[in-house]
């Protein structure tokens, strides 16, 4: 189970997230969605380590890990794999080292195991052929495939995808729809994805949670989004430019 | 209860705060860009002793350092030596026209002096905005943040190589600078000044403390330069703007910290060594 109690985080004078407060159940799927700059991204990272909050504190599988050394996050990273909006593979690897690094470096194989290893979830996500090619050799849809099968190596709990789908065509969209699905059904996974794509949004989460203005605007199933009144929430599902919410 | 509690909004600096805001924060600025530098370096030194720093990385790095800037040295220092030769030897000639000194002199000073710090700065540009704009770049798309999700720390991955690299190398470029500069010297002070060539070649006036001196400024360049814009480009944010401001930050402040080592070094020098 993942808790963010009452967490608080400004960059200079900006105050992006001021108390917020989410419980993501154990092998659930938990969609946040909100405006860009809204603090979604921003409120993931906190949960490995990647941001720390100003006030509040993070609860994972019941360990407070709000205070943690950058040393005591590896742990945590570990057991909790980010996909990031970017892809964020490394230029100046293959596709193959990108996959083989958490390997090498979390569970500390050699190179020549960590190369089988990785070749292994590279056929999971079917780029067993692009292995030994750079990551600006493939496209974008290619490259956010090698980034989850990075991001599954070491088989985590957890895992957040930041916008999974942004740039990405409808049937590589569909793809990681899929993977995100067959993750939760499978082997469990409990999964955070930030997200502003409505029709994922609706076909898989378990639960969505709306950021707005620093503060959690609506927190429930999708049938709650659905129908719910507010229109804040109404405006930014229907896509409407008209409306209350201050983009 | 209504909440009837009234705080009233700061009172606005008065002129004097507002002045010493105004020359302080400058200073601040600079302190606490150097408690950066500082404890960047300590952890790419730990790194390193830690064995950490891996050794293909390093020989790339220290192939982009050295080979990648053999022609842009060779060119500069190369130009020096024919400028510095023919401006010392014109003015010798109007007062006293005894060229026996000039080649032990120039070469005292391009080896304490001019090849590391040129070299220096030659380096905090090219490699300096090479080193921040690759890392500033990495910041800005997540791939530092990615790094430490593989559980690998970006100050040995990233900065402890360059470090490596960079260490190694530029004294070597240093080297390499003297004797550029000086063949180039000694052809002009020949076709010019029809110096003989054993007479411009002399290390009369080189003694043991030149060396050391020279030798000790292109190591502290060597390290601080890729900390330095290490520091700059690991401290960019937003995009490709905050990476362009990354990179100028990393040259102004590379080409400063070799002109302040120079000055701090042979300062200690001239307290030490007396020389």
């Amino acid at each position: 189970m993942i808790e963010f109690i009452d967490i608080h985080k400004r960059f200079g004078e900006k105050r992006v997230l001021e108390g917020v407060s989410i419980t993501v159940e154990a092998g659930r799927v938990l969609y946040l969605i909100g405006t860009s700059g809204a603090g979604k991204s921003v409120l993931v990272k906190h949960l490995v380590g990647l941001l720390r909050p100003d006030s509040g504190r993070i609860v994972l599988d019941g360990q407070d890990i709000t205070g943690l050394s950058e040393a005591a996050f590896y742990a945590v990273r570990r057991k909790c794999a980010m996909v990031f909006q970017h892809s964020t593979l490394f230029d100046s690897m293959t596709v193959l080292d990108n996959v083989a690094l958490p390997y090498r470096k979390h569970a500390r194989m050699k190179r020549a195991e960590a190369n089988e290893r990785a070749l292994e979830k590279l056929a999971l996500v079917g780029m067993r052929e692009a292995a030994w090619r750079l990551p600006a050799e493939i496209g974008a849809g290619l490259q956010k495939r090698v980034a989850i099968a990075r991001a599954l190596t070491l088989d985590p709990q957890f895992v957040i995808f930041d916008e999974p789908t942004t740039g990405l065509d409808p049937l590589a969209a569909k793809h990681v729809d899929d993977l995100i699905r067959s993750l939760r059904n499978d082997t469990g996974v409990t999964a955070i994805v930030v997200s502003h794509d409505i029709r994922s949004i609706f076909t898989v989460a378990d639960r969505i949670a709306m950021i707005y203005q620093g503060g959690i605007r609506l927190d429930g199933t999708p049938d709650d989004f659905r129908r719910s009144d507010d229109p804040v929430v109404r405006q930014f599902i229907t896509g409407r430019p008209d409306g209350p919410m201050v983009i | 209860m209504v909440n009837d509690v009234h705080v009233a909004p700061p009172a606005p600096p008065r002129w004097y705060e507002s002045l010493f805001i105004a020359v302080g924060a400058p200073f601040t600025a600079v302190g606490r860009e150097l408690r950066g530098d500082v404890a960047l370096a300590f952890a790419a030194l730990g790194a390193i002793f830690r064995g950490a720093a891996g050794r293909r990385a390093v020989v790339q790095q220290a192939y982009a350092v050295g080979n990648r800037s053999l022609f842009f040295i060779t060119a500069t220092l190369g130009f020096l030596g024919l400028i510095s030769v023919y401006q010392v030897a014109t003015q010798i000639q109007q007062i006293l026209p005894d060229f026996s000194m000039l080649g032990a002199a120039f070469i005292q000073l391009m080896i304490r002096e001019f090849a590391p710090t040129i070299t220096g700065l030659m380096i905090a540009t090219r490699v300096g905005s090479g080193i921040a704009a690759e890392i500033g770049s990495m910041v800005v798309t997540e791939q530092v943040d990615a790094l430490r999700m593989c559980n690998a720390d970006p100050v040995e991955y990233l900065v402890a190589p360059r470090v490596l690299g960079s260490v190694v190398m530029v004294p070597m470029l240093s080297i390499y600078a003297v004797l550029v500069a000086t063949l180039a010297g000694m052809a002009l002070g020949h076709a010019v000044f029809d110096i003989p060539t054993q007479t411009f070649l002399s290390l009369r006036l080189v003694k043991g403390p030149d060396i050391v001196l020279g030798l000790v400024k292109a190591v502290s360049y060597g390290f601080w330069i890729p900390i330095v814009a290490a520091h700059a480009g690991l401290s960019a944010t937003g995009g490709s703007a905050g990476v362009g401001w990354a990179t100028t930050r990393a040259v102004v402040a590379t080409s400063f910290a070799v002109v302040l080592l120079d000055f701090v070094i042979s300062g200690a020098s001239y307290v030490i060594f007396s020389v």
